[in-house]
């Protein structure tokens, strides 16, 4: 319950300051109107950039690869030589 | 196959560059230049700034809801 409330709050303080923007005419009028939209896209842009940015980070670990390839066979094995049937490859 | 992630990658962040200063140039600079200059053949008219984020927007969010409603019509089909 608390969690809504403060994103409602948010919403409504940003709502606020938009109209404000608009009686005061700090910026010109055709600028304050586009710009919730524009924020809102810019906003997906930035999430779109971080997914992005994060891809290109991301760690590989490759002997950590191998380690996890040789313990995969080595269970196989101990499985088959109990008599448990490991299936396909 | 890091490769393929970093190519990925590469292409969403230049994707969102892209359409960012594309969409800041229509929105905030365009408003300011005269009206014969040449870069205006390069933007559409300014009502399709609104019309095409508003218009992508609404099919995001309708898929979205087909998406989860289909689902949720096969979790019931599955119980009963």
């Amino acid at each position: 319950m608390k969690h809504i409330v403060k994103i409602l709050s948010l919403l409504v303080a940003i709502s606020a300051f938009w109209i404000g923007l608009l009686q005061a005419t700090i910026i010109p009028r055709s600028h304050t109107w586009l710009l919730p939209i524009y924020f809102v896209v810019s906003f997906g842009c930035y999430g779109l950039l971080m997914v992005g940015v994060g891809l290109m980070q991301f760690p590989t670990c490759p002997q950590e690869a191998v380690l996890l390839q040789k313990d995969i066979t080595e269970a196989k094995e101990f499985f088959k030589h109990k008599g448990v049937d490991v299936g396909s490859d | 196959m890091e490769l393929a992630d970093r190519a990925v990658g590469l292409l969403l962040s230049s994707i969102s560059l892209s359409i960012f200063t594309y969409y800041t140039f229509w929105i905030i600079i365009l408003p300011f230049v005269d009206s014969d200059h040449f870069i205006h053949k390069y933007f559409l008219p300014q009502d399709y700034a609104i019309l095409v984020p508003v218009f992508a927007g609404i099919t995001l969010l309708s898929l979205l809801s087909v998406f989860i409603g289909m689902v949720m019509l096969k979790s019931k089909k599955k119980k009963a």
